[in-house]
């Protein structure tokens, strides 16, 4: 066993640290505050993209070939590590997590050259079409048709939860091309280099934090060229597949729980506990607040162990238990963050929200996210696979082990 | 980084497996517990004779010149077999306070005993309904001559009644509470004025209440003055052995449940097929997941000298939850024939929960943990 990184990777973590304790701007960092969901404000976002990039280091899981830095697991870990722990805003994951490497595995040459440099480059925003109203968990069950037409697909119906989709001027989705055999075998995966074609509309949806982030998008006739397509016609599943395809080490969410552990800390020190004194010093809370950082500690260790390339990344259950797991545990920092504001999560505070507001928040900035940061995290075990699929998954594995 | 362990600790790990496997199945674990004695003779021998016993000791004293890491794999093997003998606390207490103590005749001698399979060592530690922290320990050792004179009661002593030496930690000054103040003793299990209430515990070992009335102790047999830090190490050593242990239940426990439910049929098909049980076996699996985490991690830290008191505390609270959470589900998974004692799923809830009870409750350690920052 070595529980050590080694001094290469030390002297790595110290080059990461001094650019990233200089490199941000005021507003990257004021959006990295104010963060509350998964996804960071989108100006910032792009705006810090943009400025990683130019040092390189916009897509570290990319090969270099494609303009990634070629890091290691480990690499990248400390660099999402030394990220989350000065509390960044993430960059937008469908460009350069989920359509970017799916294009370097499946695109082709033409589709590669013309979108992995604005993509990385961060010229260009992708959303994610594949939810419909009535095809969530149970996705192959999609409608949104496309009809061939010579060079041209036609397509015709709706998505669902299109992420910053009013953002957007590109989209990745998946269509049905075929009704007549079983659900998957019927479904192609686009993309669409424009989001403004004739007969598309684009329609915000108000999240429960007050702002919109996901979107439903409508196609009404909407003509768009075939050599959008990736991968054969009818195909398209298994590209969705791939995509969604777990990488070994891909999650780093220990560092941003443990960031929030000690924020919650720092709060309860000038909390009033009803029983008199401060709420750090309250047994009950001082209780809770252990289990749930032991809680996430347990989880650190778990991604640990993946990124040495522990073989229980092999299972089939991995990215399922990965994903239930860091779900669960930010929904109850969630939790524990409103416990601590108690009544100061009431006010709404939109303005006070959008970065380079100028009006003030009511109480601290902790108060200030503690319940749009509670809503938003609701999703988490609702998207990427209910957490009920997930646990499907997961059960498969346990029976499976005995058939 | 990595969290394997090296192809010779594999191998030691396989040889007891396999020893193990043929001799120590449930049903002859289960004539065991009806049979008198209070743990396998044969069985200890045979840890002997594989070099389990000499694994933590250095090497000048007849050991392998290991720690407490090489016993982690072998220890997740005992957990699976629900072995009964007192392997973790005569080797990560017992012995362990004697390897502590340097150079000592009466010492030596007995570790040779304990190494060579002769003798056991047990360690008179718990006390009250249990002592979280050693800072806890209340039982007097007065001045006495040259040492010291022992009065009160130790609880829980594993191994007691069978044991050839035991190690008493004790109080020669100071206030439960105080790091201070604390010793460490060498006691003769038949010394006068030494009383055993002996028993079986709910988990299948032999234990004992220890009452001391008026034992004396010669100086020569105090192996530590000042001994907070040392028993603290014992402690923490222990639980990374008993926390294997329990995480090695976890695992079978998982298993044999998932096989349960496969073929356990109810309304015409297996009772797995029901969304509330599968859901119920991917929670115990993420259990198990995150116990194994932290025993592999913990481990790891423990290899480079780094395991500190909190991470302890978070070994300790995680695994002892971990390991009710998935044996009430085991119990509940198999219905009313996991009520039963000739199943093995409720042997194993007693074993976790056992672990669970013992070096402070998850409550203890959780608000240990919340009320410091790392």
């Amino acid at each position: 066993m070595n529980i050590e990184f080694g001094p290469e990777l030390e002297s790595f973590r110290q080059e990461v640290a001094a650019f990233l304790d200089t490199a941000p701007t005021p507003a990257i960092r004021e959006a990295g505050r104010k963060t509350t969901s998964v996804f960071a404000p989108f100006e910032e976002a792009i705006a810090w993209q943009k400025i990683l990039n130019a040092k390189g280091w916009a897509a570290p899981a990319w090969p270099k070939e494609y303009g990634g830095t070629g890091w290691s697991v480990e690499q990248r870990y400390i660099f999402a590590e030394e990220c989350r722990r000065r509390q960044l805003p993430p960059l937008l994951p469908n460009c350069l997590q989920m359509v970017g490497p799916m294009l370097i595995d499946l695109g082709t040459e033409e589709q590669k050259r013309k979108h992995l440099p604005p993509i990385l480059a961060g010229d260009v925003y992708w959303t994610q079409g594949y939810s419909e109203p009535n095809a969530g968990s149970d996705l192959a069950s999609l409608q949104c048709a496309a009809v061939s037409d010579g060079d041209d697909y036609i397509i015709n119906g709706s998505k669902i939860w299109t992420t910053l989709a009013h953002h957007a001027n590109r989209m990745f989705m998946l269509v049905r091309t075929d009704k007549t055999g079983k659900k998957q075998e019927g479904i192609t995966f686009l993309l669409l280099e424009r989001t403004d074609y004739p007969g598309m509309d684009i329609r915000p949806i108000i999240g429960l934090d007050g702002f919109p982030e996901q979107c439903e998008v409508f196609f009404d006739n909407v003509r768009v060229p075939k050599s959008g397509r990736v991968g054969a016609e009818n195909d398209g599943w298994s590209v969705a597949k791939h995509l969604l395809k777990h990488e070994r080490g891909g999650s780093a969410a220990s560092p941003a729980l443990l960031h929030s552990i000690a924020r919650i800390r720092e709060a309860a020190k000038t909390t009033q506990s009803p029983f008199g004194g401060a709420l750090a010093d309250d047994a009950v809370f001082q209780r809770d607040l252990g289990e749930l950082e032991a809680d996430i500690l347990s989880y650190r260790h778990f991604e640990q162990l993946a990124i040495s390339g522990h073989p229980m990344v092999k299972d089939a259950a991995y990215p399922s238990m990965n994903k239930t797991m860091n779900s669960e545990l930010s929904q109850r920092v969630s939790i524990m963050m409103t416990r601590v504001s108690g009544i100061e999560t009431v006010p709404l505070q939109l303005e006070a929200l959008s970065v380079g507001s100028n009006v003030a928040p009511l109480g601290s900035d902790f108060d200030l996210i503690a319940m749009p940061y509670y809503l938003n995290t609701r999703a988490t075990s609702i998207y990427a696979g209910t957490n009920e699929v997930q646990r499907d998954l997961i059960a498969r594995t346990v029976l499976a082990a005995n058939r | 980084m990595d969290f394997l362990f090296t192809e010779e600790q594999t191998m030691l790990r396989d040889s007891v497996a396999r020893y193990l496997d043929k001799t120590y199945d449930f049903d002859a674990r289960q004539a065991l517990l009806r049979s008198e004695a209070p743990y396998s003779k044969a069985a200890w021998s045979q840890f002997a004779e594989l070099g389990v016993l000499a694994l933590p000791f250095p090497e000048d004293v007849g050991g392998l010149g290991g720690s407490v890491i090489d016993l982690v794999p072998v220890a997740e093997v005992f957990g699976e077999h629900l072995t009964v003998e007192p392997w973790a606390f005569a080797l990560t207490l017992a012995g362990g306070a004697l390897a502590a103590t340097g150079n000592h005749a009466a010492a030596h001698k007995h570790l040779a005993d304990l190494i060579s399979g002769a003798s056991l060592g047990a360690f008179a530690y718990d006390e009250h309904r249990g002592i979280a922290t050693p800072a806890q320990i209340a039982m007097t050792a007065t001045p006495s001559g040259d040492g010291f004179a022992l009065n009160g009661q130790k609880r829980l002593v594993f191994g007691a009644a069978e044991a050839g030496f035991m190690v008493v930690a004790a109080r020669s000054a100071g206030q439960p509470g105080d790091t201070q103040g604390l010793v460490l003793l060498l006691v003769d299990p038949r010394a006068p004025g030494i009383t055993m209430t002996p028993f079986r515990t709910q988990d299948g070992r032999s234990a004992a209440h220890v009452r001391f009335d008026k034992v004396s102790v010669a100086g020569a047999d105090v192996l530590a003055k000042d001994a907070h830090d040392l028993i603290a190490k014992l402690i923490s050593d222990a639980i990374l052995a008993l926390a294997a242990e329990a995480v090695g239940a976890m695992g079978a426990l998982l298993r044999i449940t998932g096989a349960y439910a496969t073929t356990r049929k109810q309304f015409g098909v297996a009772i797995g097929t029901f969304q509330t049980v599968a859901h119920r076996l991917a929670d115990m699996k993420i259990a198990h997941a995150k116990a194994y985490a932290s025993l592999m991690y913990s481990t790891a830290l423990a290899e480079a000298g780094r395991l500190t008191a909190r991470d302890v505390s978070v070994l300790k609270a995680q695994v002892g939850k971990m390991g009710r959470s998935i044996a009430e589900a085991a119990v509940q998974t198999h219905g009313g024939v996991g009520m039963t004692d000739e199943l093995s799923v409720g042997h194993y809830l007693k074993r976790v929960l056992a672990f669970e009870a013992m070096f402070g409750a998850p409550d203890f350690h959780f608000r240990k943990i919340g009320s410091s920052a790392a």
